[in-house]
């Protein structure tokens, strides 16, 4: 029973090329991953393009943090395999590119698209820019000040909000560029904001204190996390849900510690009742 | 309640770009993050539904809003859910969790951190049971939107 060269170079070529459409599909989960897809759709997409390209043999299994994935065209030969376990860790979302690696999935699909160009889209796609410095904070802003005036706050507390607001969110993006547990971060972003809105109101900006604290802590909010956990474990993927949930919850609870801490803080520094 | 649901609009388009949504969907975002937040003060003022209540009925609204503009633009449903849902997530029950404990008011603490707890547990079922709804149901009445536009010129 003898192979011919040819078949042997024939099946080669095959098999570099399932491993190719198996690195696209890796890379496509990645980016979903990383900016906050459900599990259930960073398997769909891989799965898609993998069966659109003809690989057929593949195994995903897609944690919250963590790619594993094996497939095998003929397990006889010796470069037949292909397995790779890619480890993801927790980032920041940008739903964007979630967008586009959708579309991007559609339109492979549709057969618009060799493997090359996928490769390259899918490249062009992860190197997106984000939304600038300025954008973020000013968001960060607009939305505490909206926050606040929704939950009761007056004109000025607003104003005073949208201040805190910003402030965060500096403080967010700068204590980003080095190490600092989210623990920490979430700690001290809140804890920052109940200053601000504390000093403010002894100067005599704003009236509600805990309108404004209220409208600044919301851009501290888990919202992605936890509404992805929830659709993991309605989905049945029980381990990225929980592990997601136990992110949202951490913050959560981080959050109000924050909030506590800088009150009983300023509480003991200066005195008076707590307002 | 015109200002605040403008506010709760314009809110959810602030977090949509911090979540970096695309450009296009900005005002999805925020045109949801609206509804939910008009249907919850409706509820809870009009109709004297309890918080709880209430959230779980804005949440729907929320997540079938999402759904549909989701099929509706062929895009991942997530884009409005995430911001749409941020008005309703109880932020402030966090807060007067953490005030209550340091001033030393257990009772009041353990009142707001339940119905904080509630109040996300009424998000989860919201969400859960519209996710159930087959895609079919959302597809079809696209179309047959998208039928009535058409002929109707």
């Amino acid at each position: 029973m003898e192979i011919g060269d040819n078949e042997m170079m024939e099946q080669e070529k095959m098999e570099q090329q399932d491993h190719k459409v198996l690195e696209i599909a890796m890379s496509a989960g990645h980016i979903l991953l990383e900016n906050g897809a459900e599990i259930s759709r960073v398997e769909e997409t891989m799965e898609r393009i993998c069966r659109h390209f003809g690989v057929e043999s593949e195994n995903f299994f897609v944690l919250s943090n963590g790619i594993f994935t094996t497939g095998s065209q003929n397990p006889e030969s010796p470069n037949g395999l292909y397995a790779k376990v890619l480890h993801i860790p927790v980032k920041g979302t940008q739903l964007d590119k979630v967008v586009a690696v959708n579309q991007l999935s559609r339109e492979v699909e549709e057969g618009r698209y060799t493997i090359e160009q996928t490769k390259e889209k899918l490249e062009k796609i992860r190197h997106m820019p984000g939304k600038s410095f300025h954008m973020q904070v000013l968001a960060s802003g607009v939305g505490s000040a909206c926050f606040c005036y929704l939950f009761g706050g007056s004109l000025t507390d607003s104003m005073v909000a949208f201040a805190a607001g910003f402030l965060l969110y500096v403080f967010v993006l700068m204590t980003g560029t080095f190490r600092m547990s989210k623990i920490t971060k979430n700690i001290c972003g809140a804890a920052l904001v109940t200053l601000l809105c504390i000093l403010s109101c002894r100067l005599g900006l704003g009236e509600n204190l805990s309108h404004m604290i209220i409208g600044s802590i919301i851009p501290l909010v888990p919202g992605v996390p936890f509404t992805n956990g929830i659709r993991d474990i309605a989905d049945g993927d029980y381990i990225s849900g929980a592990v997601r949930l136990l992110d949202a919850m951490l913050v959560f609870l981080c959050v109000a510690i924050g909030v506590g801490a800088m009150f009983m803080i300023y509480h003991r520094c200066f005195g008076g009742i707590l307002l | 309640m015109i200002g605040q649901v403008i506010a709760a609009g314009l809110g959810t388009v602030a977090f949509a770009l911090l979540f970096g949504v695309p450009r296009k969907y900005y005002v999805y975002c925020g045109l949801v993050g609206g509804a939910g937040w008009w249907l919850y003060s409706v509820l809870v003022v009009y109709v004297h539904f309890t918080l709880t209540e209430a959230t779980f009925f804005a949440t729907m609204l929320v997540v079938l809003m999402s759904r549909f503009l989701a099929v509706w633009d062929r895009c991942p449903a997530t884009v409005f859910l995430t911001a749409g849902i941020f008005p309703l997530v109880p932020g402030a029950g966090i807060y007067w969790t953490a005030y209550y404990l340091v001033t030393d008011r257990p009772a009041e603490a353990a009142d707001n951190g339940f119905a904080a707890i509630k109040a996300a547990v009424a998000i989860v079922l919201g969400i859960v049971l519209v996710f159930e709804v087959p895609g079919r149901f959302f597809k079809r009445f696209v179309t047959l939107i998208c039928h009535k536009r058409g002929s109707g010129g």
